[in-house]
């Protein structure tokens, strides 16, 4: 599936991108040297925090999105720094685990 | 990383890197003020004063070769995550000194994890470089010196086995009684 896709059928909000990216997994965590070491490229990647670090993972594990659960605020570094480096940021308030279970009934 | 022993692992080897032969670590548990310090302190190169505001920014360290990594940037979002920060005081030719401080008892303070281990490591993989050691729990402190080690040695490695395996029971046995262990 497509991010842009994923997009509209989740109704995410786009903090930066979307940059056009093929999703073949799901990732979840909030620990970011463990996500460094378990992410694998082209998973979404489910997390809570806005931060810049995330963009350097993002980057580094080439995920193809971040997704920032329960509408946890994004820091403006991060959203500049993911522009740059085209890492695709959607947000929705929703949990992990609803996300989780949409993304499940799309075929993820 | 799930332990601060890690963090303090990877700011050793930074350390290391920077061609340091003294590296001193220091940790402050004080339960009391509700307050935790990590400070590691050594006589590496240092950094450039035009590059100390970057050491932290990720995509400085994360794409050159050179340097420090993701680590410096990580280690500042676990104290920031405890209500805490991170700072780094770096002269070029005297060294690096890196304090971190955490709310110690906030519930997303990392444990401090086997930090035996991480001291035994260092002092095992490079015993030429003297590790200061430095502990604290309110009233109680160990301390402990290479440099104090290795002239009671003599001419055996410090890490010789056997020595590695007194070491280890002497280490984890001294932080064992800074909570008060048997």
């Amino acid at each position: 599936m497509k991010v842009t896709e994923l997009v509209d059928k989740l109704e995410l909000e786009v903090v930066a991108g979307p940059f056009e990216r093929e999703i073949s997994g799901i990732y979840v965590g909030d620990l970011l040297s463990n996500v460094m070491a378990r992410a694998q490229a082209d998973d979404v990647w489910l997390t809570v925090h806005g931060h810049q670090n995330v963009v350097a993972v993002a980057s580094l594990t080439q995920v193809a999105a971040v997704i920032v659960v329960e509408d946890f605020p994004i820091e403006p570094a991060a959203v500049q720094k993911a522009k740059e480096m085209e890492v695709t940021i959607l947000r929705t308030p929703m949990t992990a685990s609803d996300l989780i279970r949409k993304l499940f009934e799309l075929g993820l | 990383m799930r332990e601060l022993s890690l963090h303090i692992l990877d700011i050793a080897q930074n350390s290391i890197a920077a061609s340091a032969s003294i590296i001193e670590i220091y940790i402050d548990e004080n339960s009391i003020q509700d307050r935790l310090t990590i400070r590691i302190a050594d006589n590496g190169r240092g950094i450039p004063q035009h590059q100390l505001a970057q050491v932290m920014d990720p995509f400085f360290t994360s794409r050159k070769t050179r340097g420090v990594g993701l680590g410096l940037a990580l280690f500042a979002q676990a104290a920031k995550g405890a209500e805490g920060e991170l700072l780094i005081d770096s002269n070029v030719g005297t060294g690096t000194t890196v304090t971190a401080t955490f709310r110690y008892s906030h519930i997303d303070r990392a444990p401090l994890g086997d930090l035996a281990g991480t001291l035994l490591g260092v002092i095992m993989l490079n015993p030429e470089v003297e590790v200061v050691y430095q502990h604290t729990c309110l009233e109680r402190t160990l301390c402990i010196d290479t440099r104090e080690i290795k002239s009671e040695l003599g001419s055996i490695a410090i890490n010789h086995p056997a020595v590695m395996n007194w070491l280890e029971g002497f280490v984890r046995e001294g932080i064992d009684d800074l909570y008060g262990g048997e």
